[in-house]
């Protein structure tokens, strides 16, 4: 800054030679210089006051303005994106082939306690006792010990309890969402859903994981949440199923018998459209596994675990192969003359059918030497070939977790001499589900292509590899359907007017621990398809251990046990499934139509 | 003012200093102060006692402080303006050994009646102060580097005790507020853009080194301040009260819901929502409206102490009212626009309106201060 002089010598000079006082000049100079200052300083304050003056409003523009956008703007509830754990969706629903729930999820509450922010534990304590009865002071006094900040106290809880809760007031007591799953249905097809339970819990969430039946079997399908509101549609028919449970219960009491099984199976498609296990339980809550053995347990699947020697129902295999080889006709006689040694192993019929039967016969009367016969002409290779072709030889591919370790039993290769060709022929030495056995029959019946059983919806028949031809598996139909029709075949109680049933009964002995055979304790086994002349479905029913009392003697045979309680199933199932009756068979005799 | 000046004009005396006055800006205060009355009715759902009553009784007791202030002569004040300083900064000293702890930080001291907040009273004492140091130097020497170290001190030993609580919002207030006061004063602008620039230069050097082989800090340093930042990002945790602010906001729309029917602020959403939230129940249930209207009072409040400024002749008096209004104006422009998401948040209540005794008293006191200036200026 350059300084005007308060005394610039030469105007001094010049002063004083005026004689005028120097000092004025200094005095002067003094005063313009702090003017000049203070108007430097004025400006520069101004200038300041302009700077924060611009901020201010600056200031105030921003801020009004933002408050108008966002008056402007919709409210909207931020959405936090999902980071780390992916959130398990709503499990998905089980539906039926016509979309009807058979598990759905329920929005429920659970309850916890942290121990160390509750107020009056003795309070807590007290409400508990009442809301839930069976819990013992013990069980109390641990939910409410402050050494550890977090007990769960139900995992699910009521309505009802939750508001009762509620009132208790105790800050402590606190609810968290969560869902469970829920079968509206009770125990209808309970061994087909299998059951849940809850994995990972946490508070505000819990996993649900399947721990049986097709539950476990999709679980991963169930829980993606890629597959979110598509729910899994099943093969089964959810008013068939209940028919033929209450059904089959039914039969079951009379019978006396300890267990029974029923599958109901489209004959193209190899659809499950019934599968029922006697006795049951409510998937709602799942009985542990009981002890002793493990086949009388409601949660053991008789239809597809249960694995047994089903009897003479295996007749029509030896027979459609040997039609399908050529070796015999349905009329070749064929020479049932008693008692037949195999192997050292004495092979009798149940009565003596005399000394020959065709072939025909054999199935209608059951023979078990004739069957036996055809079997030793067929050979073990081919037999073997025969019903592995069948499914009969190998788990069957339905989805559930249990089908895998129901795997058939029977001799091994060089085990399966003549007396296995001639006990397998007539179904003993070898044991499979009534699954396989329903999955074999749909293979025979349908035109011979191989079946595969399963409990998915299919759109239409999966087409299979030909197993027996057309032709062999039309007369193979009309031998079971004569079973039925004959005045004198073995299963004359499942005739269902207008239905046209055909089947095969099958009663086998079981064995003991030790593999000695019971005198009074069967299996009886009654295989059939319905309408015989057009196959669409194929019914399994088998009784474990059923006796009839009706007449003097004790009758155990599946001609007595099996098929008046199949026929009975048939009679209500097939109208559910859209089967129309035969008129012709309903006519009654001896009326006259006058409108015809 | 000289004395001369004080025998040659006129300045009221007695009883008649009250017609002298400043009453438009007495009035505007209590207009502001009557607002948050409200909001805290509001707030606590109709209940007047909960902190509605609380916060009357204040004003009233602050009011009285004010008036009381504003009977005295200004030069009291500035012979005060040490004292003011020392026994603030005392009181900041007593917190760091014997403070209240509350919300994971040490703010207060407990004397008696009520809990007192001495970085609140800091924020008067430092406008007092600079304003009697800048009328005491002589204008030539505003710049000189050696007169600047003073000023420096006397921001900084508050700032870096407030820090310390921790205090981030106050601590920034003072600093913001003291720099304001030494720009006003006339310290050289080349400071000020020096000290600017290098700080823009080692925010920008911050960021730009992220990622390279020689970057400042740590990683986890950088993802706190990008929370700090953008806390839109986390809507749950830290972004949580401004993501709940905005819908407050959103869904008051122009004219708002009406006195108490917001849901937002009632139903416990927000934690602070009747100290520095307020804002949110007022611009939910006023909507637009009562938001801007709140401003336009705020912004009224500034203008006249700036008007009230310019026709002062003594520099004390000048620097004093601006300052005054300068840390009235950071207070409200900070929390606006931390409420509405256009700054971090840190802790600064809404001037007049959050609930809050210290705040309250120490603003009734400066405002006190601007009508002592205003009522004794010669004229």
């Amino acid at each position: 800054m350059i300084r005007r002089p308060l005394r610039p010598l030469a105007r001094i000079l010049r002063a004083r030679a005026e004689g005028g006082n120097p000092d004025a000049i200094e005095a002067e100079n003094k005063r313009l210089r702090h003017e000049e200052m203070r108007d430097r300083d004025r400006a520069r304050a101004e200038g300041r006051l302009v700077v924060l003056g611009a901020m201010f409003f600056l200031a105030f523009a921003s801020i009004g303005g933002r408050m108008g956008v966002l008056a402007a703007s919709e409210a909207a509830e931020p959405t936090a994106s999902a980071g780390g754990n992916p959130v398990i969706a709503t499990r998905a629903d089980i539906v039926d082939r016509n979309g009807r729930i058979l598990a759905t999820n329920l929005d429920t509450h659970s309850l916890y306690v942290h121990p160390r922010e509750v107020v009056d534990a003795e309070a807590a304590k007290a409400g508990l006792a009442e809301i839930f009865p069976e819990m013992t002071p013990e069980e109390l006094d641990g939910l409410f010990d402050t050494d550890r900040a977090f007990r769960w106290v139900r995992t699910e809880i009521s309505p009802e309890q939750m508001q009762a809760v509620f009132e208790i007031g105790e800050p402590g007591l606190l609810f968290g969402p969560r869902e469970m799953r829920l079968y509206p249905n009770g125990p209808v097809a309970a061994h087909i859903l299998g059951g849940t339970k809850y994995g990972e819990q946490w508070v505000d969430m819990a996993e649900i994981e399947g721990t049986a039946g097709v539950e476990k079997h999709f679980d991963a399908y169930l829980r993606d949440p890629a597959n979110e509101g598509a729910p899994l549609m099943l093969s089964i028919d959810l008013t068939v199923q209940s028919a033929v449970e209450e059904v089959l219960a039914g039969g079951m009491m009379l019978m006396n018998a300890k267990g029974a099984s029923a599958v109901l199976m489209d004959a193209q498609t190899g659809e499950i459209l019934s599968m029922v296990s006697l006795p049951d339980f409510d998937p709602n809550n799942r009985p542990v596994a009981t002890m002793g053995d493990r086949a009388d347990s409601p949660i053991f699947n008789r239809a597809l675990q249960g694995l047994y020697e089903l009897g003479s129902v295996f007749k029509i295999f030896p027979v459609a192969q040997a039609l399908e080889l050529g070796l015999v006709g349905p009329e070749t006689m064929i020479d049932t003359q008693g008692p037949m040694r195999i192997g050292g192993f004495p092979i009798r019929d149940f009565r003596n059918y005399g000394p020959q039967l065709s072939t025909t016969d054999v199935i209608v009367k059951s023979s078990n030497i004739g069957t036996a016969r055809l079997a030793i002409q067929i050979g073990a290779e081919r037999q073997r070939e025969f019903l592995r072709n069948l499914g009969l030889l190998e788990p069957t591919p339905v989805e559930m977790v249990e089908a895998t370790t129901a795997r058939p039993q029977f001799p091994a290769d060089r085990n399966w001499g003549e007396a296995s060709i001639g006990t397998i022929s007539y179904g003993h030495g070898i044991s499979s589900s009534p699954v396989h056995l329903a999955q074999a029959y749909a293979t025979i019946v349908n035109g011979g292509t191989r079946v595969e059983a399963t409990l998915l919806r299919r759109t239409g028949p999966v087409p299979g590899e030909r197993v027996i031809s057309e032709r062999v598996s039309a007369i193979m139909r009309q031998m079971l359907r004569l079973v039925v029709s004959a005045d004198h075949g073995t299963a004359s109680f499942a005739e269902v007017p207008g239905y046209r049933v055909g089947g095969k009964t099958g009663t086998a002995d079981k064995p003991d621990a030790r593999g000695r055979y019971y005198d009074d304790k069967v299996i009886a086994t009654f295989a059939s398809v319905f309408p015989a002349d057009d196959p669409q479905y194929v019914l399994v029913v088998s009784l474990d251990e059923p006796v009839e009392t009706s007449g003097d003697l004790p009758r155990r045979t599946a001609g007595w046990t099996a098929v008046p309680v199949a026929a009975e199933i048939i009679r209500r199932a097939a109208p559910l499934l859209g089967l129309r009756p035969d008129m012709d068979s309903l006519r009654p005799t001896g009326v006259t139509l006058t409108a015809d | 003012m000289s004395y001369l000046e004080y025998q040659v004009k006129y300045v009221p005396s007695g009883l008649r200093k009250v017609l002298y006055l400043h009453w438009p800006l007495i009035l505007l205060v209590t207009a502001v102060a009557a607002i948050g009355v409200l909001m805290l009715t509001s707030v606590a759902g109709g209940d007047m006692s909960r902190w509605a009553e609380p916060q009357m009784v204040r004003f009233g007791l602050g009011f009285t402080l004010m008036i009381a202030a504003a009977m005295i002569p200004l030069w009291f004040w500035r012979n005060m303006a040490g004292v003011a300083y020392a026994v603030a900064l005392v009181l900041l000293i007593l917190v760091e050994f014997f403070g209240v702890a509350g919300k994971g930080a040490v703010r207060w001291i407990d004397i008696g009646f009520m809990q007192l907040q001495p970085s609140e009273l800091m924020k008067i004492a430092i406008v007092m102060v600079l304003a009697a140091y800048y009328d005491w130097l002589p204008l030539d020497r505003t710049s000189r580097p050696l007169w600047l170290i003073p000023p420096l001190v006397l921001i900084l030993v508050p700032v870096a005790l407030v820090l310390r609580q921790p205090d981030l919002g106050t601590a920034l207030l003072l600093l913001t507020g003291g720099g304001a006061m030494m720009f006003l004063a006339g310290v050289h602008w080349a400071y000020f853009a020096t000290l600017i620039g290098g700080g823009v230069a080692a925010v920008v050097a911050v960021f730009e080194s992220r990622g390279t082989p020689w970057q400042l800090l740590q990683d986890y340093q950088y993802r706190r301040i990008d929370t700090f930042l953008n806390p839109e990002n986390d809507p749950l945790g830290a972004g949580y009260h401004i993501t709940q602010a905005k819908i407050a906001l959103g869904s008051g729309g122009v004219t708002g819901k009406g006195f108490m029917q917001g849901t937002q602020s009632r139903l416990n959403f927000l934690p602070e929502k009747h100290t520095d939230f307020i804002f949110n129940t007022l611009a939910e249930e006023f909507g637009f409206l009562g938001g801007i209207t709140l401003l336009i009072l705020y912004g009224l409040i500034i203008f006249f102490c700036i008007v009230t400024a310019l026709r002062q002749s003594a520099r004390f008096a000048q620097l004093m009212i601006l300052g005054v209004a300068m840390t009235f104006f950071l207070y409200f422009a900070i929390n606006m626009a931390m409420v509405m998401g256009l700054a971090p948040v840190v802790g600064v209540p809404l001037p007049l309106v959050s609930y809050g005794g210290s705040a309250m008293l120490v603003l009734l006191m400066a405002f006190g201060l601007v009508q002592s200036a205003h009522v004794h200026r010669p004229r």
